[in-house]
């Protein structure tokens, strides 16, 4: 409605003479027919990832497209897909949602899905915005490096297939460990004051575990300075045992605030923020690292008996030129692994429907390092289920207490936190996927 | 347009027939005959309506038959002295066509379109302010005058920006048969009070948050009321400057009150943006892309000025235009509907928020600081009162006229994804309304085909044209402050568009025209590359959020 005012008000107001770029709307957006073909060719299938290359949460995540790149090579240069060669674009967002929106929009004629988007926020913000209409579209979002519990809500989020466990169930174990091991003892907790935080919050409430000092801290703000805060915070509430529940940068600054405080706490590190090489690079002394507890749905990257590390530590020697193998390589194998296994499952006729319904009907077959199953149906898109406990060592491996692995599993619920026995299909012969 | 904007416009002097003519504005205060006079091959005539509107017309001597009406968009129904407006002024002065970038001197435009051989019309219509009910009424008769003058004219293009996209809807509803295409540039559409509403929250979240003696709406009547208008733009533009300071101080405005110390913890620049994201403020501006920082993306200055300040920065600049223009229109639609008709006495404004929460929750700083400014905004809390409408208001704000998004010719839009007076979501709410007019034509047609064995597909009478703002846009200066001196980046502002945007637009309503269609073809896709477009069928603006919560 406001269009032209005085003369005077017009010329202050405006400026540019640019070239403004126009956007044809070819039809009006929600009655467009999506190409199923979209990222697909005879010889290629072009998948996307938008994720934090840069920025606060960079440390450690942004080795995922490199170790996902080399798998796919890997499986390239052994016949690909059908035929069909992966090709994997890559964006940086740094975190900043509103970057994820504007990359997978600018990836959305062109991928046939996004696979491992990273981060609760910027998956929300995705999934949410009108500008990328993922679901509208039609656009698959595949096993997404997120725990956010509300993924795996099919209705609201049809096009996503989370595959981590979801962070409840990661906090309701870990509340069940607590009570298990730590019973009495004076409770603190770090956590990043959104969504992923918002979802931890409600797994330690249902496991019945309260704590003596929660510290929020919002995405983007960790940093030393406010590391020596949160510290500050629990020596004086007395904190024996502290849960971190936070991105990798953010638990460096609390264990690294830790050392130079001199605060002697049990740490718990969630499987987000726990990886040691990561941990390492940020500066965090392995002395405070030592003793720590973490939690892992996939082995420990040191356990070469494991034939799924023993086969990705190999693919990453020839195919990641000089990347350390860590948690954040092997979960980024994984789930390349995982999508190739799903690119076959729909056949030769690829489509982003083909795509999900294969996920849907045979995602839990598909084999993969994590020690519990995948729990994916047409009626569930819930991933994984379980966790196990380790403690680091020196060399910062994570080893499972008591010297084997010990799983339990639970819902995103109410449902009660269970030891389970570990049941896991067995690596396709050389990691290549066979089946169909 | 001004007197010294016809003095230039009278200068202009282009080869033979493209030169524009000066344009006589006849005294009489009824209707009358046009006055015309001929220069360089184009007749320029003025006029008065029946209902005392001046209007403009230009037609070249090589008239094709065709003639585009422009109607303009929302002008201040009162003087505003700060601004350099008069409506005494304005109101003298009809504008035949779009000046682009809204810029008074350019008639690039209006060149462009005489030497296609085009006529041209416009009206300053009678009444300034919101006034799309005469304006549909003026703009008829406007048509018959010109087809009686011209008796040639075979075919009149509707076209309009802002308020005149909404009246330009308005005429292709109610008189089909005299338009062939309508063009709705940066268009308010739908209802008056959804787009005020946008206003309405912003200003009431300004009042709550940051200044409670802003008033904001209920103004009084008569010169009291206009000064009451008038101190709250100098108060709201107070309370930005002083959030503004806040990014580096972090100390709330001094008129923040209550609020300002319930939520002294929390950031004002997250205040600031939860009140535009209430409200529907784009989180883009001219200078604000809200993804990018000063220095290396490495470093931590990048990361938090992209995430928490850029998109708080984003609606200081964009929501200072918007409430400057929306404490005017409600003084405006206040006179016209007898008292208050903005009421969010039941605005759910956190289910409002829901995705919003998540995308901006860092800027937000997290759930915590989230929940205490919502919780300050329950109206069950005392200092944070809602505001009432008197039925009466509401009611004759309702009897407005009103889109009914009836598509009945070829219609093309032309939106800034980051309009912040005219948000994106009027646009949407039209293609909303066209995917139900063509699903339903698909499905007569299918019907159809059942008896005569043949389908044949409706044609496309709709097509949205998305100006979208880039991704990245800011600029820093050598300190790393952010500079803000240069033009607004494209995709942002409100009908900042250039000559080539609107004569592009106007090449494709002249196809539309003629196709009595406007389906996505080679040709339409080069006429929207020629004006720097590219094709993107998937695009959505969110809608109003007056059409989520209420």
């Amino acid at each position: 409605m406001f269009a032209k005012r005085s003369s005077k008000f017009a010329v202050l107001a405006t400026a540019s003479a640019a070239v403004a770029a126009l956007t044809l709307g070819a039809l009006p957006a929600q009655a467009f027919n999506p190409r199923s073909e979209a990222g697909v060719t005879a010889t290629t299938i072009k998948l996307g990832i938008t994720t934090p290359l840069t920025g606060s949460a960079a440390p450690g995540y942004n080795k995922v497209p490199a170790a996902m790149q080399a798998y796919f090579n890997y499986v390239n240069d052994n016949g690909g897909v059908y035929g069909r060669k992966i090709q994997l674009t890559v964006k940086d967002d740094g975190y900043i949602p509103t970057t994820a929106v504007a990359n997978a929009k600018s990836m959305s004629n062109g991928v046939l899905a996004y696979v491992a988007n990273l981060g609760t926020a910027n998956n929300n913000a995705i999934a949410k915005s009108p500008v990328v209409g993922l679901a509208a579209n039609h656009i698959p979002s595949i096993f997404i490096n997120t725990g956010f519990s509300g993924f795996a809500d099919w209705a609201k989020f049809p096009t996503m297939y989370p595959i981590f466990p979801s962070y409840i169930m990661e906090a309701k174990i870990m509340g069940q460990y607590i009570k298990e091991n730590f019973a009495g003892k004076k409770l603190g907790l770090i956590y990043q004051d959104d969504d992923f935080g918002t979802d931890a919050l409600a797994g330690f409430k249902t496991a019945g575990v309260n704590f003596d000092v929660s510290i929020p801290y919002a995405s983007g703000s960790q940093s030393a300075a406010a590391g020596a805060g949160w510290v500050g915070k629990l020596k004086a509430a007395g904190a024996e045992v502290v849960v971190m529940f936070g991105v990798t940068s953010a638990t460096g600054a609390a264990l690294g605030a830790s050392a130079v405080l001199g605060y002697k706490a049990q740490w718990i590190l969630g499987s987000v923020g726990g990886d040691a090489t990561t941990l390492k690079a940020l500066g965090v002394p392995a002395a405070v690292l030592t003793g720590s507890i973490g939690a892992s749905f996939l082995p420990g990257t040191s356990d070469t008996k494991d034939e799924y590390v023993k086969q990705f530590q190999e693919i990453n020697t020839k195919y990641n030129a000089g990347a350390s193998f860590d948690n954040n390589v092997l979960v980024a194998m994984n789930s390349a692994m995982l999508t190739v296994e799903a690119l076959r499952a729909a056949g030769k006729n690829l489509t982003r429907q083909s795509l999900m319904a294969a996920i849907e009907k045979k995602g839990a077959t598909f084999a993969s390092a994590a020690f519990s199953p995948i729990l994916y149906s047409p009626t569930s898109h819930v991933g994984y289920s379980g966790y196990w406990f380790g403690k680091y060592d020196p060399s910062g491996a994570m080893l499972p207490e008591g010297g084997a692995y010990s799983l339990y599993t639970t819902d995103s619920g109410a449902g009660a936190v269970a030891k389970a026995t570990i049941k896991r299909p067995a690596m396709p012969a050389k990691g290549l996927p066979n089946n169909s | 347009m001004n007197n010294k904007l016809i003095k230039k416009i009278t200068l202009v002097s282009a080869s033979a027939l493209v030169a524009v003519g000066f344009v006589s504005i006849p005294v009489a205060a009824h209707a009358s005959a046009p006055v015309c006079q001929t220069a360089n091959y184009v007749e320029s005539c003025g006029g008065v309506t029946s209902d005392g509107g001046k209007y403009a017309t230009m037609v070249p001597a090589n008239f094709n038959g065709t003639v585009y009406l422009y109607s303009h968009g929302y002008r201040y129904a009162i003087d505003a002295p700060a601004l350099g407006y008069k409506v005494s002024t304005i109101i003298n002065n009809p504008v035949p066509a779009p000046l682009p970038n809204n810029d008074p001197t350019d008639t690039t435009v209006i060149k462009y379109l005489l030497s296609q051989g085009y006529g041209i019309a416009g009206s300053a219509y009678s009444i300034e302010g919101w006034n799309a009910d005469a304006a549909v009424a003026t703009d008829k008769e406007l048509i018959d005058t010109f087809k009686t003058k011209y008796p040639n004219t075979k075919k009149v293009i509707a076209w309009g920006e802002s308020l005149g996209g909404f009246i330009t809807q308005a005429l292709a509803e109610k008189y089909p048969t005299l338009v062939s295409a309508a063009g709705l540039a940066c268009p308010a559409l739908g209802t008056v009070e959804a787009e005020l509403n946008v206003a309405g929250d912003f200003l009431w979240g300004m009042h709550t948050f940051f200044d409670s003696s802003i008033k904001g709406h209920n103004y009084s009547a008569g010169a009291a009321g206009e000064a009451e208008a008038q101190a709250d733009i100098s108060k709201i533009l107070g309370a930005t400057a002083e959030i503004k300071a806040s990014l580096t101080s972090g100390v709330w405005p001094h008129n923040s009150g209550a609020a300002g110390k319930a939520l002294a913890a929390i950031p004002p620049r997250s205040a600031l943006l939860l009140v535009g994201l209430m409200a529907g403020i784009p989180t883009k501006s001219a200078h604000f892309d809200g993804t990018t920082g000063p220095g290396a993306k490495n470093s931590a200055a990048y990361t938090s000025f992209a995430l928490a300040a850029s998109p708080a920065l984003a609606v200081l600049e964009n929501g200072a235009q918007s409430a400057i223009l929306g404490v005017l229109a409600t003084l405006d639609l206040e006179r016209q509907t007898g008292g208050a008709f903005y009421d969010n006495s039941k605005t759910d404004y956190a289910s409002r928020l829901d995705s919003d929460l998540t995308t901006f929750n860092a800027a937000l700083s997290g759930n915590t600081a989230i929940a205490g400014m919502l919780a300050f905004l329950n109206p069950a809390n005392p200092a944070a009162p809602r505001w009432t409408a008197t039925s009466d208001a509401q009611s004759k704000l309702r009897a407005l006229v009103q889109n009914t998004g009836k598509i009945n010719v070829p219609t093309v839009t032309l939106t800034a994804t980051s309009d912040p007076a005219v948000p994106a979501g009027n646009t949407q709410w039209l293609a909303n309304k066209y995917v139900a007019q063509w699903a339903a034509a698909k499905a007569k047609a299918a019907a159809a085909a059942v008896s005569s064995g043949k389908y044949v597909a409706p044609n496309q009478m709709f097509l949205p044209i998305w100006n979208v703002a880039p991704t990245s846009y800011t600029k820093f200066d050598g300190a790393g402050s952010p500079d803000t001196s240069g033009p607004a980046a494209t995709g942002t502002n409100h009908c900042n568009f250039t000559a080539k945007q609107w004569m592009g637009l106007a090449d494709i309503l002249a196809k539309a025209s003629t196709d009595g269609h406007v389906q996505p073809t080679a040709a339409i896709r080069a006429l929207a590359r020629k004006a720097g477009g590219v094709v993107d069928s998937r695009l959505q603006a969110p809608l109003l959020p007056f059409y989520g919560s209420n």
